[in-house]
């Protein structure tokens, strides 16, 4: 994953964009919510900013395994997963 | 010494250069280890460890001996591999690893100890007490060259760039895969490591398409230039991931290249050759050890033998075809070690083998070479039949050229993702191609025969080529004849008794013996990484290029296991040296990152401050006028501002305007008190919050207006600030009716600070300002016109005096601080904010460093509000209660004289070794006559407790008084007035 695909920018530079956090929440308590994460081998659902582009929060979903992308939207879009 | 021959890179132009003091001529296109060969020089080295004298053993990036310095001290340039450096006139060349010189060398006298320093001895010998003992003597013998204290290299360059198609390797298999590719309409670019394409072509005697292999080269790279392809020598695929490789441009092999390429081609084809192995037998370092395939390079590059009479060694069929080259470039063969029965080789190895007996040579099937012998160089070869060691003979010679097969060069497959196979025909790993992306072909492929190569080059450049969508019906392969295939049978080491296995020698850049890997293995470590970084197997500047796969193979022998079971250790980035200089490019010096400079920033140089970075911010750390020093200066500007009044240029202060019918429920959620509650031309001092609790930052939040907020923020933490409140806007604020705009540089901010500021004020602004600046209360704010632009006061406190923050156009701020100055305030930097905040005990960075509560840092009555804001239930967490958790506190020196330091910890004797605390900040307090610090100590400290200050470092010792952190004005009169 050196690229990833802005909905506004298109391919950009791994490198314009900033990594935030790991989604979704193991459970609904503080803790959880801030400190448990749904980790798995094969599917890392991520937020993302384009920083140094448009300033869009991204939701991607990749495979940490082979570093794929599977899937990249804006963060506002969606439900939380 | 025979004169020279012709050589395919030679000109007839010749060009001096000196080697170890000693001047040389050579000829226009030699390498250095060409003309040093060409003038009989064998020793170009010693070895890092045992000090053994070496020569060049091969004619790549994969020499582990001659590495050599070029130019003199401080600009010199180690470790540059004397077979990949071309030469130009006045170079000034010398060896490596000895003392005093190369032939005299001291520090050889290891070689008598070696029988000591096996694998692990360092680690085993030099530890502590010991260490410190002998640290001085192996800081001088340790590691490769010196290194540089300068470089007078031009500037490298960055590129990048994108192709349909990028072939690595310019050999057969490149060339037709790049052929291929670009005749059906890709666009190619070709990247060879030499200064010239063809790679084994450049000595093949085989026919392709019925022309010679000169010839058909040509007519490639001719074809090649007219389809608009892009060829590029003494270029390196170095690295690189999915999507973006990274090509490497030296010049001349000199590090500190031209360029570095960063290409995004579509697909990619690997075809960059591979590495002749050596065989392990004792003494096989010896100078007049060669791989076979690098005597044949000197041979057709550069008109060079590298011996007269010569030994081959190998375990495959083209070691003839190799003695036949040679013979015909007026080479004696002695003799050919043929590791192979006769029953196992080919049949055309046999009648090659019958027409060379013929012709004098000694042509010894099933034997091997057992030794070289020679103290300085080889003078002959002890060699013995495999079956039977001992029945050995000795063999007149002063070269022995040895192939033990080949190992693909896969790195770039490897480190793109792939992974590998071993493949048993050729005893070698090689890379899995997973998808049409990557396309390994050719000899990297483990096609090692002409027809081969040139079949899979072809398939590889039209499947390239069809990714990038670039469909055409040409896919003839090139018929080529007279290359067979190998027919090679595994073989890695002559057998020997134990001792001769100390000199056998698998890597020999790190002196990594046969011996040593067996006795790594003995004591535990048994995978192929641990072998590596026991015995440092496959570091140094090859990077296992010359001994990893050998080395590989002896422990897969000695662990009695296929070679498969043990690997390889994984082979990464960069695949040849890269200096930290042509990675960094042009952004060096001021061009590192961009400065971010305020509207009065020329002004502050003009006056002489001195400036400092804050972030990519530039701040006037203090004025030279006032001091030479930021102390001394400091100390100056803040007794001025709380005598009379001063000015600071606050414009680098992060604002943040939200706005919106939600703007104040979304800065409640935002912020541990509420800014609905803000009165609009009223601000408040607010504080942020982590998700985990833990404070983010602080500011001041003005209200514009029903549903405008100006939040403003740290200098420092601005952007993450930005960040950190889009990113809830975005996410659990997405229905929110709110804007989010950072407005950090629509604003100049002018601080306007101590008693005489208001008086000063209302003499400059004019009559409408007048009212504002009587009726203004602490925190409240006015907007207006000054000089036809907007300028909002904000009567608000850093200082602890009387103070006001002008927000005005960058256009006017000029104006502003100018005639602020001419009414008498002086300015004032960092060094003298640092002090005033102090005494009045606000937090900075330092204390806001994201590893404490409001607790911690005395907001409990914040947290009181109760308002559920971003942070706040995490809060609710019993450990932030208890009593070892640090408060924020403040320091005096029992003595009301000694200084003391920020970072230093706190005890509450002079000998414990448990600290109760720590200090985040200190500053000499002009109002108070005294060092004081601000220090975070466990809530069991009492106020007025003695603590020690430990800095042993600084040594700074000395003990303090806990007291209130508001070391200045407590009731804050002074401000309030
Ligand atoms: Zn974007």
């Amino acid at each position: 994953m050196s690229r990833l695909i802005c909905p506004f920018c298109g391919p950009r530079e791994l490198r314009e964009f900033e990594f935030h956090k790991t989604l979704p929440n193991a459970g609904e308590s503080p803790f959880e919510r801030v400190y448990l994460r749904v980790d798995s081998l094969t599917l890392s659902v991520e937020h993302w900013q384009h920083v140094q582009g448009c300033r869009a929060w991204l939701q991607i979903e990749r495979n940490p395994s082979t570093g794929e992308v599977l899937m990249t939207r804006l963060a506002r879009s969606g439900e939380a997963p | 010494m025979s004169a020279r021959r012709k050589g395919t890179r030679l000109s007839a132009d010749t060009l001096r250069f000196s080697f170890d003091g000693r001047t040389f001529t050579a000829q226009v296109g030699d390498t250095a280890a060409s003309a040093l060969l060409a003038a009989g020089v064998k020793a170009m080295g010693r070895s890092v460890k045992y000090r053994r004298l070496r020569g060049v053993m091969t004619a790549g990036p994969e020499e582990p001996n001659a590495l050599l310095t070029v130019g003199a001290a401080p600009a010199n340039i180690p470790n540059v591999p004397a077979t990949q450096l071309k030469l130009s006139d006045g170079m000034v060349l010398q060896t490596q690893n000895r003392w005093p010189s190369l032939r005299f060398d001291l520090t050889a006298l290891l070689q008598l100890g070696s029988a000591y320093f096996g694998a692990g001895f360092y680690y085993k010998t030099f530890i502590l007490p010991k260490w410190r003992f002998w640290e001085g003597m192996i800081r001088r013998l340790a590691g490769l060259g010196n290194a540089p204290g300068r470089s007078d290299l031009p500037a490298p360059s960055l590129e990048h760039t994108h192709c349909d198609v990028l072939v690595a390797g310019a050999g057969p298999a490149g060339l037709a895969a790049a052929l291929a590719a670009a005749r059906n309409g890709a666009r190619v670019v070709l990247a060879e490591r030499e200064p010239a394409v063809g790679g084994e072509l450049e000595f093949e005697t085989a026919k392709i398409e019925g022309r010679s292999a000169g010839e058909w080269t040509c007519a490639a790279l001719g074809e090649l230039t007219r389809l608009g392809a892009r060829v590029l020598t003494d270029t390196t695929l170095v690295g690189g991931s999915t999507g973006e490789m990274v090509l490497h441009t030296e010049t001349a092999g000199m590090p500190g290249p031209a360029r570095l390429i960063k290409i995004r081609p579509t697909a990619l084809v690997i075809a960059t050759g591979a590495v002749e192995r050596m065989i392990a037998f004792t003494d096989n370092d010896r100078p007049g050890v060669y791989l076979l395939g690098a005597a044949e390079r000197y041979l057709a590059r550069y008109g060079v033998a590298v011996g007269q009479r010569l030994v081959l060694f190998a375990n495959h069929d083209r070691v003839y075809l190799a003695a036949a080259r040679l013979a015909a470039g007026g080479m004696t063969i002695a003799a050919i070690l043929d590791t192979r029965v006769s029953g196992a080789q080919s049949d055309a190895a046999r009648s090659a083998a019958a027409e060379l007996t013929a012709r004098g040579t000694a042509c010894l099937a099933g034997h091997a070479v057992i030794a070289a012998r020679g103290r300085r160089a080889v003078s002959a070869a002890v060699v013995a039949p495999v079956a039977d060691p001992a029945r050995m003979q000795s063999l007149a010679c002063d070269a022995i050229l040895v192939s033990g097969g080949w190992g693909p060069v896969i790195h770039a497959a490897l480190q793109e993702g792939g992974t590998k196979r071993f493949d048993e025909t050729l005893s070698a790993f090689v890379a899995t191609d997973a998808s049409d992306w990557r396309v390994t072909a050719g000899s990297a492929n483990g096609a090692i025969s002409l027809a081969a190569a040139l079949k899979e080059g072809v398939n590889a450049g039209v499947a390239a080529a069809a990714r990038a969508q670039r469909r055409g019906p040409m896919a003839a392969v090139p018929a080529a004849s007279g290359d067979p295939e190998p027919h090679l049978q595994a073989y890695w080491r002559t057998p020997s008794d134990e001792r001769a296995e100390k000199t056998q020698f698998v890597d020999p850049q790190n002196d990594v013996t046969v011996a040593d890997l067996r006795s790594t293995l003995a004591e535990g470590f048994i995978d192929i990484e641990h072998v590596k970084r026991y015995t440092a197997l496959g570091f140094g500047t090859d990077q296992a290029k010359f001994g990893g796969q050998l080395g590989a193979a002896i422990v897969a022998q000695l662990r009695g296991e296929p070679v498969p079971a043990v690997g390889t250790s994984r082979l990464r980035p960069p695949y040849h040296p890269v200096t930290l200089r042509s990675l960094a490019g042009h952004r060096v010096g001021a061009h590192l990152r961009p400065a971010r400079v305020t509207p009065l920033h020329d002004w502050h140089l003009a006056q002489g401050a001195e400036m400092e970075a804050m972030g990519l911010w530039m701040r006037p750390r203090y004025y030279r006028a006032n001091g030479s020093n930021a102390t001394d200066a400091g100390i100056i500007e803040a007794g001025r501002v709380r005598t009379k009044g001063g000015i600071v240029d606050g414009s680098t202060l992060g604002k943040i305007e939200v706005a919106g019918p939600d703007a104040a429920a979304f800065l409640d959620a935002m912020y541990l008190s509420k800014a609905s509650t803000i009165k609009v031309g009223r601000s408040k001092y607010m504080v942020n919050l982590r998700e985990d609790g833990m404070v983010l930052d602080d500011g001041i939040v003005l209200r514009l207006s029903e549903e405008r907020f100006l939040a403003t923020v740290s200098t420092g933490h601005t952007d993450h600030m930005v960040s950190h409140f889009e990113h809830y806007r975005e996410t659990e604020w997405a229905s929110a009716r709110l804007t989010l705009t950072d407005v950090t540089d629509a604003w100049a901010v002018i601080v306007v600070a101590g008693p005489e500021s208001r008086a000063v004020l209302a003499s400059l602004l004019g009559a409408q300002w007048q009212e504002s600046l009587a009726r203004l209360r602490h925190m409240d704010f006015a907007t207006g016109l000054h000089d036809g632009h907007d300028l909002t006061v904000l009567r608000a406190s850093f200082s602890g005096e009387l103070a006001f923050e002008l927000h005005c156009r960058p256009l006017i701020a000029k104006g502003l601080w100018e005639a602020l100055v001419g009414a008498g305030l002086a300015p004032y930097g960092l060094e003298a904010l640092d002090i005033l905040r102090l005494e009045k005990g606000y937090l900075v960075s330092s204390e806001l460093n994201g590893q404490t509560t409001p607790f911690d840092l005395g907001l409990d009555g914040l947290v009181a509000l109760g308002n559920p804001c971003v942070g706040r239930d995490l809060l609710d967490r019993p450990a932030f209660r208890e009593p070892h958790r640090p408060r924020l506190v403040g320091l005096r020196a029992s003595d009301g004289k000694s200084r003391f330091l920020g970072g230093a910890q706190l005890t509450e004797d002079a000998v414990s070794a448990v600290p109760v605390g720590y200090v985040t900040s200190t500053a000499y307090s002009p109002a108070l006559g005294e060092w004081i610090g601000l220090a975070f100590v466990s809530r069991a400290v009492p106020e007025g407790a003695t603590l020690h200050v430990r800095d042993p470092l600084r040594g700074d010792n000395t003990t303090v008084k806990v007291v209130s952190p508001v070391h200045y004005d407590p009731k804050s009169d002074r401000m309030k007035s």
